[in-house]
């Protein structure tokens, strides 16, 4: 029998005065780790408060866990781990009442591991939520959701504000989580270093539109900068695939999103280099080119 | 009403726990304030009558207005309900908030009145019309809020629902068939007595279902 998707997105469309969510398709398997990357008012938000049924779309389909968003949310919510950098707890009252409040709404509350990440991420149980610094509160939201041992984690921006020995600890703690196949992560984030550590899945969305959606070892395979030397008064050979090329004189940067070692022997002897590209260098290539595309 | 709902409204109990405590605190001190005499009578019952109402509309601005400006709605939100069953408990716990200090506040006021005997049985009608109407009063606010994140059209809400404590002193307590037995020794429990009543329970009803007609089936919730 085929696992049931995590996520479903069907053809998904939100508008908004100012901003439209078009077409979005997206799936989700358990055990992957799914990095959502966007430049700031992507979409990535709307996007997940779509998954989380706090908005309704206009057109498409969306299913979570089996349920569909948002008139499941209150069945599906049961296995999702939802943080946001947004999201706030009480102020009044400390983080070990959270932690009894969601215990006893949570049957799969695992006290020992909340045990344990208290410990890790340096909390103090006893202390009021309203004392907790930025990167605390970040902690102290993320151990609510993970202690309940969810199936899904969606985490909206969960690393931004955090500084980097933070960030290191929490990204820890999610590879953690992913030994559990059952159980899998969409992690938004605009960091891409974050995304590239840990997800194993990347999609990439701008201005309302998915760009780009695959493995990330297959972004990194697929993506190069190739640099070229050609003679004087000689073209710039015409090459599918090629999302970039920026002439400098003689010098000529390529850059591909179909690598393949054919492309280099065509080539020849006018090949330079051919760099490997960061998934940043990716993700801004990706982005720049698919508007290039739209017009925009 | 089920474990998640009792829950989230025993929430509601524990963080406003010191308002609530504090609110029923300075109203019965208003009213033994109001105990010691015809002058200080005035002053009690003003202090009582400003809890109530003050206690209402901050309990509304804390519990709704604050949750949503200060983004832990988004966290009451992950949590396995839908939006009906927010808004719910969100009518049913902040009513029960508010009717534990009224209730006491209100037999205080009842007993204040029928124990004194300085002061005329008469008097309990329009007592019990007031307290009445302060729950009315409570559930436009608390209505209001489910339904609107403005703050001006909070701050309008609240505004007119204070002014019509004013309008109803003076209109409902200038009704002659409730008026001419204020003095007396007797509570006189008339057909206007009732009316008034009844109309304070349709708008209580009425308010507290439009949250259900309305906000319950908003498809954007944050």
């Amino acid at each position: 029998m085929t696992p049931t998707k995590h996520i479903e997105m069907r053809n998904v469309r939100k508008a908004f005065r100012f901003f439209t969510l078009d077409d979005l398709s997206l799936d989700l398997e358990p055990g992957q780790i799914m990095g959502f990357v966007g430049p700031n008012g992507a979409g990535k938000s709307t996007t997940i408060r779509l998954l989380t049924g706090l908005i309704a779309p206009d057109a498409g389909e969306i299913r979570v866990l089996g349920h569909a968003m948002p008139e499941g949310q209150a069945i599906a919510k049961r296995d999702i781990g939802f943080v946001s950098d947004e999201m706030r707890l009480f102020g009044h009252a400390t983080l070990d009442w959270h932690m009894r409040f969601i215990a006893s709404i949570y049957p799969g509350w695992d006290a020992e591991y909340a045990k344990a990440l208290v410990r890790r991420f340096n909390l103090h149980p006893e202390q009021n939520v309203s004392g907790l610094s930025t990167g605390e509160h970040v902690k102290a939201v993320l151990l609510l959701a993970l202690a309940r041992r969810p199936r899904l984690l969606i985490l909206d921006e969960p690393t931004s504000g955090l500084d980097p020995v933070a960030r290191h600890e929490l990204l820890g703690e999610f590879m953690e989580v992913l030994k559990d196949e059952e159980r899998s992560i969409l992690f938004s984030s605009h960091n891409t270093a974050d995304v590239e550590r840990i997800s194993d899945r990347i999609t990439f969305i701008d201005r309302g539109t998915l760009v780009d959606s695959s493995d990330k070892e297959d972004f990194l395979e697929r993506w190069r900068r190739i640099q070229l030397q050609i003679a004087p008064g000689s073209a710039v050979p015409d090459l599918p695939h090629v999302v970039s090329k920026v002439i400098d004189g003689q010098f000529v940067t390529l850059t591909t999103n179909r690598f393949s070692e054919d492309l280099v022997a065509f080539l020849g002897n006018t090949v330079r280099q051919v760099q490997r590209m960061s998934l940043e260098e990716i993700f801004v290539a990706n982005v720049m080119h698919h508007r290039e595309l739209r017009g925009q | 009403m089920n474990m998640l709902a009792r829950k989230l409204i025993a929430k509601d109990f524990f963080l406003y726990r010191w308002l609530i405590i504090g609110s029923t605190a300075a109203g019965l001190i208003g009213l033994l304030i109001a105990a010691e005499g015809k002058v200080r009578f005035n002053i009690g019952m003003l202090t009582w009558l400003t809890t109530i109402v003050a206690f209402g509309v901050v309990l509304v601005m804390l519990a709704i207005a604050s949750e949503r400006k200060e983004r832990q709605l988004q966290f009451v939100l992950s949590l396995p309900l839908s939006h009906g069953d927010y808004i719910r408990i969100r009518v049913i716990g902040l009513l029960l908030c508010f009717i534990v200090p009224w209730a006491v506040l209100t037999v205080g006021a009842i007993t204040l009145i029928a124990v004194m005997p300085n002061l005329p049985d008469g008097l309990l009608p329009y007592a019990v019309l007031m307290c009445g109407f302060f729950l009315a009063n409570y559930s436009v606010v608390l209505s209001s809020a489910l339904h609107t994140a403005s703050e001006g059209i909070m701050t309008f809400v609240i505004i007119v629902t204070n002014m019509n404590i004013t309008l109803f002193i003076f209109l409902v307590g200038g009704l002659p068939s409730l008026n001419d037995h204020l003095q007396g020794p007797v509570a006189v429990w008339n057909g206007t007595f009732w009316i008034v009543l009844g109309a304070e329970i349709a708008t209580l009803l009425i308010t507290l279902s439009l949250p259900y007609l309305f906000a319950a089936r908003r498809r954007d919730f944050i």
